[in-house]
């Protein structure tokens, strides 16, 4: 005869209720959390991929790079290029003005990283180049 | 292998003016009359469970005020219709010394004495007998019954009830209703719990995929360092581009020329031939309009300017 008092059921009810209420409460909380950090991780993944495919992609750095020496106008300059593991360095001891211009012209305007550069004026019209660039 | 062995219960026969028992196991407890209400009634009804619904209206203005539970047994082509309250029969047996956690089960004494063949005494005052397939108390002077109720080796019939404990705090029809409720709200919120837990899962799937199809670095501290870098290459080479454009830019004077431009470490050096110590005026006026953060210094005919950048 002994039975359960319904007030028990009810408080027992009621515990668990608030129980799974607090869980959902942290679930929510959590989903806020998780959401932000998405958000988070999908702009900086797209930071991340703007900038290396434009300026650190090795690939796409020396592909460019070998189009530009292949031009026309540098071909009297004998610019010289030394491909390391993690940078490109252009040389040439005599080129003239013109041929500078078009080079700076094409590396400073492209999206290129300089690491160094340095450029001497030998005559009114020739001027020797020393330029790296990095990826 | 378990062995179950059928206990032997006793029973005793409750009225409101029995003498105090002294129970030490569950007994099974036989109500008197004057703990319920009854009525034999002949109803165009086949089952038991068409009966029951129509019990409280069956006692309709005859019970006192109270709170009442109501039961029904066939009985023939008719029915037999019980009303009792749960909480004064209970009160009653503890006052009696018959606590609830004693009691084994709950007959009402119409269904067992149903066949008394004479009328017994239940003490000296009053007899129990069968009139007109009721069974009833009388005053016992109103009969020359001689022999005692003797309710030892009496066997129990199946009508068996459960007395409710608690219904005059809670009816079963409202803690049903009660308890549906807190189910629904609990499913209900169980379920956006589990939503909300898919939710996480599938955004943390999707996270993973970004780190594997952006090829990230494990860990987010890292991809902030690497962004870092990126980004202040990204700003000194704008910086680069600015001041090369604005040296290279400038309209200077005839016969005063940029000798030399190197860049290294994050420092533009340039060399300026031609001029004559304070020639370099318009050009430092040019640099500060175009807020270049340099410094200079004339020697040997040069002008030998550095920016940092």
């Amino acid at each position: 005869m002994n039975r359960v008092n319904p007030l028990h059921i009810i408080i027992l009810l009621i515990v668990l209720l608030a129980f799974v209420m607090l869980k959902l409460n942290a679930a929510k909380e959590e989903l806020v959390d998780t959401k932000s950090s998405y958000n988070q991780t999908v702009v900086l993944a797209d930071k991340i991929k703007g900038l290396k495919s434009s300026y650190f992609n090795k690939t796409k750095v020396q592909r460019t790079i070998n189009k530009i020496l292949r031009s026309s106008i540098l071909r009297a300059s004998n610019i010289t290029e030394k491909v390391t593991n993690s940078s490109i360095l252009l040389t040439s001891k005599n080129m003239n003005i013109r041929s500078l211009n078009f080079l700076l012209g094409k590396i400073l305007n492209g999206n290129y990283i300089v690491s160094e550069l340095q450029i001497k004026q030998l005559s009114d019209k020739k001027a020797s180049l020393q330029l790296e660039i990095k990826w | 292998m378990f062995w179950k062995f059928k206990r032997q219960v006793d029973t005793v026969f409750v009225d409101s003016n029995s003498a105090d028992f002294h129970i030490e196991s569950s007994v099974n407890v036989i109500l008197s009359p004057s703990l319920y209400w009854v009525k034999k009634v002949s109803l165009p009804l086949q089952s038991l469970r068409e009966v029951k619904p129509l019990l409280e209206s069956l006692f309709e203005d005859m019970l006192p005020d109270g709170r009442y539970s109501y039961e029904a047994y066939k009985f023939g082509d008719e029915y037999f219709i019980f009303a009792y309250e749960d909480k004064y029969i209970l009160d009653l047996l503890a006052q009696k010394g018959v606590p609830a956690s004693k009691i084994n089960g709950v007959y009402f004494a119409q269904n067992e004495f149903l066949h008394l063949e004479e009328a017994k005494k239940i003490d000296e005052s009053e007899v129990i007998l069968v009139k007109d397939d009721i069974v009833i108390l009388l005053p016992a002077k109103f009969t020359a019954a001689q022999n005692m109720l003797d309710v030892t080796e009496i066997k129990l019939s199946k009508h068996r009830i459960t007395l409710k404990q608690f219904g005059h705090i809670l009816n079963e029809k409202s803690l049903y209703t009660i308890v549906a409720l807190f189910v629904v709200l609990l499913l209900l919120v169980a379920t956006e719990y589990i939503i909300t837990l898919n939710k996480i899962d599938k955004l943390q799937t999707q996270r993973d995929n970004i780190f594997h199809k952006y090829a990230l670095k494990p860990t987010m501290m890292q991809n902030r360092s690497l962004l870092k870098g990126y980004e202040e290459s990204y700003k000194r080479q704008m910086q680069l581009r600015k001041v090369l454009g604005v040296v290279l830019g400038m309209h200077l004077k005839p016969k005063h020329k940029v000798k030399f431009i190197a860049y290294k470490n994050r420092k533009v050096t340039l060399h300026y031939s031609g001029l004559k110590k304070g020639d370099e005026g318009y050009i430092e006026t040019y640099f500060r309009a175009k807020s270049l953060n340099y410094s200079a210094k004339y020697k040997n005919n040069i002008w030998y300017v550095e920016v940092k950048l």
